[in-house]
């Protein structure tokens, strides 16, 4: 599965990590490819805090959705993420471009889930090979 | 199987998942299955309604065998055969 990550929402990267945990269970080969937006969430100083992410639907709902998905016992999406890598075989790629863009432009300025920093023709050639291309 | 032969099984793994909603007994099961041997016996404790239907499908789909489900107060219990 090819996974082109552009949102960095809260709500849009919980359902990135449901549709993660859903091919980890399947087994599934899964390559990230970390664009724009969601580059800023993967920065290690916002990760899955909930106060620096937005909401990308029902942005004055914000509060009742977080609660909500506390009260059911839901993961965070950086939780669903890490285990998802623990349970298949997961890389994620940081858009150089979109590191920039949130000045990070180190691997380390990201959260230890980042693979590696990587141009969009590796996602190109990804999205070739992979039977399942997802656009978040 | 009937809700009595169910309840009859030997049962080797038992995951409590009633504490999570999907896809955590999804995941709780696919981890659990890891430990246990080819013929053994699972159980998966649910109160989540989407998973009655999502762990069969995915059990079928990676060769083991669901057995049924067993309705419990509240809560289900979802039995499967390691392949």
């Amino acid at each position: 599965m090819c996974l082109a990550l552009f949102s960095g929402s809260v709500d849009k990267l919980i359902a990135a990590g449901v549709i993660l945990s859903g091919a980890a269970a399947d087994d599934m080969d899964v390559d990230i490819y970390v664009l724009l937006q969601a580059a800023r969430a993967f920065r290690k100083d916002i990760g899955d805090d909930p106060e620096k992410l937005s909401m990308a639907e029902n942005v004055d709902l914000k509060e009742e959705f977080l609660a909500s998905l506390k009260k059911l016992n839901v993961k965070t999406w950086v939780e669903f993420f890490k285990e998802a890598k623990e349970i298949t075989n997961v890389k994620i790629h940081i858009c150089g471009l979109a590191g920039k863009v949130w000045d990070a432009e180190k691997l380390e300025d990201f959260i230890d889930l980042a693979d590696d920093i990587v141009g969009i023709s590796e996602y190109i050639t990804a999205s070739q090979e992979a039977d399942v291309n997802l656009f978040i | 199987m009937t809700q009595e032969e169910l309840q009859g099984l030997t049962v080797n793994k038992s995951v409590d998942a009633r504490g999570t909603a999907c896809p955590g007994p999804l995941l709780e099961a696919k981890k659990a299955i890891g430990t246990i041997g080819s013929g053994d016996i699972m159980e998966i404790l649910s109160a989540d309604e989407g998973t009655k239907r999502d762990i069969p499908k995915w059990a079928n789909k990676k060769g083991h065998e669901y057995l049924g489900t067993a309705e419990e107060s509240g809560f289900f219990k979802i039995y499967l055969k390691k392949g």
